[in-house]
């Protein structure tokens, strides 16, 4: 039975075809709007998390307190081994020391003193590791406005508007005063590798990438740092997060040193657990819409594959079929039309979603001002909800629609059926 | 005019059918709307906001005020021209003083700016009226995140200190009579608000500000001292925030159409499948056949005007109630400082719906014109017959 | 109304015995309040101020992770010039400081850069410490910033002190009036409270090892506390101090800073 159905199905296109696309492009925009509307809604997360708050954060329980001045004195001391095991405990996660600090930077005239001074806030990143992800998170290769990402130690990366307020090129040194981890002063020469635009004017003002090598030399912290960033492989999950951060606050219940180590989710850090939750639920709501509009259309797709074939089903009606026999085979057909289109198209949207996840929209293009505190890259991010949000209203609704459509062949007069079918 | 009465007839005839793509059309196309409206009534409050509790309809800032700096401080402050006085009085102008300052929270210092504000002032939306104390202690007002960050409730008196004008320290304990709950962060984020005239005595800055705000665009320009920063120079950041917030709509705008566009689609080719005797007939009556093309593509599109209809009919009042009620949101603020309210009051641009309407019939005219390019390629006597190809 | 207006002389015919102590008290304590008061504060700056000295000093800064050790010796004359060179710790070795009026030159050897901080940078924590650059320079006499009253007598450490209010007669003071504990033999202040204008209490001081060095008395050792502050405040000890030396006037030229 089924093997007839599939060679009619095959054979005869008009019964097929159409349906067939219709069903499968109806699940594949389902699954990439799914993902493309999970991608987007976290990007703005992603953004929190890359520059601020990682997808969580270990520091220790005194700085915890006091996150907010970002004090380097509580600091993490011994954090080399600490990432290190962070690396091996949770497979696929990576963990990256940070330090933000805040200082001068001050332009040298020829006998080497002060020519011109100003107040920068400033990130330390692994920038020289190889294979390192931070160029990316902070989106420094887009928002070089001239130079180079620094390949050495001793550069350093300086707003734009900076550079030219204070009229500091590529190539040319410059002194950055600051504190150490215990309050002494700290001196650092750095040559200019280039210049970037965040894109914000409190940040453009004054703002210096170095990288974390470097800061840890200058504030005098080898082997220590303020805070330890973690990422999961992709992005943002409240559960996997909560997986870690449980797992590693466990191993330190009964320390009562106010400098152990102790890790905070990202829904932990300035409000952004309400942003999660919003972003899941106005995500979910999208959906939920998208995917009851969805259902109508492969309903009504169904509902037309019916209609279509009235003439036909008068001409087996006319042969002497039974009628329930048109029917169920109907619905068999539409269960294979609804398989097959619900699965090549699933297949097909979550092709489209992994490139759009991959390489993303490049949208930079679009923006005036492109800045590294806006996503210029977006994208789409499949979760395993993608692999049923199509497939079950692509199927269901397809059949549903023959379900209804096929009642008319109970309404057919077998004495109408001649007259219906006069060529 | 006679394929529009045809194709309308047609339409009308096939009524089921037609009532389901242009359900499908609708409510893609009001989900769209809503969307889009989401978004622009979210941007259009952030900027609403801003204008309500901090820039009014512009300001004018102390010659070296500059709010990225909190040194400059020190030197940001002008004579307020008596010229104003009337125009203050009467509540056109808000004189705002900032001075640089600081608190302790468990032995930490914490760097904030002490904001003086007159207690009679309804320009800002800053509740500076419970400031109007008479009694001897300086009566204080702080925003929600603030007064969360460093723990501090409301009778909570508070040392704050500072350097006068000539750098002599001092320090004094306020009261915090109210904590007001903003979205703009800017008001909020380390500032204590104070009666505008003790913070001119407490820094010997007597007659003295560092912004005045206005709710004249047109003010009269000062000769010296001071700057005018229209709103366009002060919503500049939040402006490009919003455009490029903007820019992800596009995608799911594509994707919310083309499920509409997909049912107009499968109907048109199922209608040129079905009605081939049909068209052999308009053929043999003489049409041509570009105007068979016509009529075929001229009902796919007509799906989309009724789909406007339906959408006006039941989504107009859906989206107005929604539109009036608002949508509830977490407070928070994000990265960029851009606020999210309490709640989202989608706004439905004029402009934005026109273009919504034009691409959708567009869209719709152009997805029923593909399959109907096929009858050009129909022999007539074969269509006619009802021969399938 | 005759009788109270002339109680004294009424006083004196009555009870000439109660009515002679009463004067002789009243006297009394107009010269020990009113008529030395400024002489107790010119003897307090003779004792601290000096045209010039050449000191040895070490600052032990009590944080929250332990404290910190700074050794350092420093050249000054007047409240105007003063020359700082870091000893200890490693990392601050060869670390140099200028002040020359309201500025102040820093040299650190490991960039050989000189840089100049002024302005609001003055205020900041030197080093962490519960002193600001500002006030680690600060070095003006007292009689010059501060008109002076004796408020009382009292015994603090062990030692009598006058109990001295001190109002500022100037505007540029950090601290608008201060209340100073003078030991009454030595003219030293062991201990000080740092008010703001408004009468709130900013730091203290207390004064500890006070040595004669020569004609004076000098605090060896300080103990500062910002009272907001955590932390248990800095001390500031003086292991070497040399008045009146000749420092060669090149001292307080950039120039040495990289020498």
């Amino acid at each position: 039975m089924i093997r007839f159905l599939i060679k009619g199905l095959l054979k005869d296109r008009s019964r097929s075809l159409i349906p067939l696309i219709v069903t499968s492009f109806g699940v594949m925009i389902t699954v990439v709007l799914h993902s493309w509307l999970t991608g987007i809604m976290s990007e703005s997360l992603e953004l929190n998390a890359n520059i601020t708050t990682g997808h969580m954060k270990v520091m220790t329980k005194a700085y915890s307190e006091v996150m907010d001045l970002s004090p380097l004195n509580l600091s993490i001391i011994g954090a080399d081994s600490l990432v290190k095991g962070l690396k091996k405990s949770y497979a696929g996660t990576d963990w990256v020391k940070r330090i933000r600090f805040g200082g001068l930077v001050d332009v040298p005239d020829e006998k080497g003193e002060t020519k011109a001074q100003g107040p920068v806030v400033g990130w330390s990143l692994d920038l020289l590791t190889k294979g390192t992800k931070e160029i990316e998170r902070f989106n420094l290769k887009k928002s070089l406005i001239s130079g180079s990402l620094p390949k050495k130690t001793d550069e350093g990366l300086l707003t734009d508007v900076f550079a030219k307020r204070y009229n500091i090129g590529i190539g040319d040194t410059f002194l950055l005063f600051s504190n150490t981890f215990e309050g002494s002063m700290s001196f650092t020469n750095f040559t200019v590798a280039g210049t970037i635009r965040f894109g914000s004017e409190a940040i453009d003002r004054g703002a210096l990438i170095i990288d974390i090598k470097a800061a840890e030399k200058s504030f005098n912290m080898e082997d220590s740092a303020p805070e330890i960033l973690g990422f999961l492989e992709h992005q943002y999950d409240d559960e996997k997060v909560n997986l870690i951060s449980e797992d590693f606050n466990s191993l330190y219940r009964n320390n009562d040193d106010e400098f152990r180590p102790y890790m905070i989710r990202m829904r932990d850090q300035n409000d952004m657990g309400s942003i999660i939750d919003y972003s899941q639920a106005i995500g979910t709501l999208m959906v939920a819409i998208f995917v009851g509009a969805m259902s109508v259309v492969l309903w009504n797709a169904g509902l037309l594959g019916g209609l279509r074939r009235y003439s036909e089903f008068g001409i087996r009606l006319a042969m002497g079929e039974e009628k329930i026999a048109i029917y169920k085979s109907l619905i068999y057909e539409a269960i294979l039309i609804g398989l097959i289109g619900s699965i090549t198209g699933t297949i097909s949207g979550l092709g489209i979603s992994y490139y759009l996840q991959e390489k993303g929209i490049d949208i930079s293009n679009l923006m005036p001002n492109s800045s590294i505190l806006m996503p210029q890259i977006a994208r789409a991010n499949i979760t395993i909800a993608a692999l049923y949000i199509g497939f079950i209203p692509g199927l269901v609704s397809t059949v549903l629609g023959a379900v209804i459509s096929g009642i008319g062949i109970f309404k057919r007069k077998t004495s109408m059926l001649f007259k219906e079918l006069e060529v | 005019m006679i394929a529009l009465k045809l194709a309308i007839r047609n339409l009308t005839g096939a009524k089921l059918r037609t009532f389901l793509n242009a359900a499908v059309l609708s409510f893609a196309f009001v989900v769209l709307v809503f969307y889009m409206g989401l978004l622009d009534g979210w941007n259009r409050q952030s900027k609403l906001d801003m204008e309500a509790w901090e820039i009014g309809e512009g300001q004018l800032w102390s010659k070296s005020y500059d709010p990225f700096d909190p040194y400059s401080l020190q030197d940001a402050h002008s004579i307020i021209l008596t010229s104003y006085n009337s125009e203050i009085d009467r509540g056109n102008i808000t004189p705002i003083l900032l001075v640089q300052g600081s608190i302790y929270r468990q032995g930490t210092l914490i760097n904030i700016i002490i904001s003086g504000i007159e207690p009679k002032q309804r320009l800002l939306k800053i509740p500076s009226r419970v400031l109007k104390s008479e009694s001897k202690e300086v009566p204080a007002i702080i925003g929600s995140r603030f007064a969360k960050v460093n723990g501090i409730k409301k009778g909570d008196y508070v040392q704050i200190r500072w350097r006068d004008k000539n750098g002599t320290f001092d320090a004094l304990d306020v009261e915090i009579c109210n904590i007001f709950k903003t979205n703009v962060s800017t008001v909020d984020n380390n500032r204590i608000w104070i009666p505008i005239k003790r913070l001119q005595e407490m820094s010997g800055l007597l007659k003295e500000a560092t912004i005045l705000v206005t709710s004249n665009p047109n003010i009269d320009m000062p000769p010296t001292d001071w700057i005018f920063r229209d709103k366009k120079y002060l919503e500049k950041e939040i402006d490009n925030i919003i455009f490029a917030k903007k820019r992800g709509s596009i995608v799911v705008t594509i994707l919310l159409l083309s499920i509409g566009l997909l049912a107009i689609f499968d109907t048109q080719v199922l209608s040129i499948f079905r009605r081939q005797k049909e068209i052999g007939t308009y053929i043999a009556l003489g049409m041509t056949r570009m105007e068979v093309v016509k009529l075929f593509t001229l009902e796919g599109s007509i799906h989309s005007i009724f789909a406007l209809i339906l959408a006006t009919i039941y989504g107009l009042p859906l989206l107005a109630i929604i539109a009036s009620t608002g949508i509830p949101m977490p407070s928070a603020v994000d990265e960029m400082g851009v606020s999210i309210g309490e709640k989202i009051f989608p706004y439905y641009e004029i402009g934005v719906l026109i273009v919504s309407v034009l691409i959708m019939v567009l869209a719709a005219t152009t997805v029923s014109y593909f399959p109907s390019r096929r009858i050009g390629r129909l022999n007539p006597i074969d269509a006619l017959k009802g021969k399938i190809k | 109304m005759k009788l109270k207006n002339h109680g004294l002389s009424n006083l004196l015919i009555k009870r000439p015995i109660i009515a002679i102590t009463l004067i002789v008290l009243i006297l009394q304590c107009g010269f020990i309040f009113g008529q030395s008061a400024d002489d107790i504060l010119s003897k307090v700056d003779l004792n601290l101020s000096s045209n010039n000295r050449v000191f040895e000093s070490t600052m032990n800064i009590i944080g929250r992770r332990g404290s910190r050790f700074i050794k350092s010796k420093t050249y000054a004359e007047g409240y105007k010039k003063s020359f700082t060179e870091y000893l200890y710790p490693p990392g601050d070795k060869g670390t140099k400081m200028l002040k020359l009026e309201d500025h102040l030159w820093i040299y650190s050897p490991s960039t050989d850069r000189t840089i100049q901080i002024s302005g609001h940078l003055l205020r900041q924590s030197l080093m962490g410490s519960d002193l600001s650059y500002e006030e680690m320079m600060e070095d003006r006499k007292l009689t010059e910033m501060y008109k002076v009253n004796i408020e009382k007598k009292e015994e603090i450490f062990g030692r009598r002190c006058y109990v001295l209010y001190l109002e500022a007669k100037v505007e540029d003071v950090a601290y608008f009036t201060q209340r100073m504990w003078v030991d009454v033999e030595r003219f030293v202040p062991l201990k000080q409270e740092l008010y703001s204008k408004s009468g709130k209490l900013l730091k203290w001081m207390k004064s500890e090892k006070i040595q004669k060095t020569g004609e004076r008395w000098f605090p060896m050792k300080v103990i500062y506390k910002d009272v907001m502050k955590e932390g248990d405040g800095t001390e500031f000890e003086i292991t070497d101090i040399k008045f009146n030396q000749y420092i060669t006037p090149s001292i307080f030229s950039k120039a040495s800073l990289k020498k």
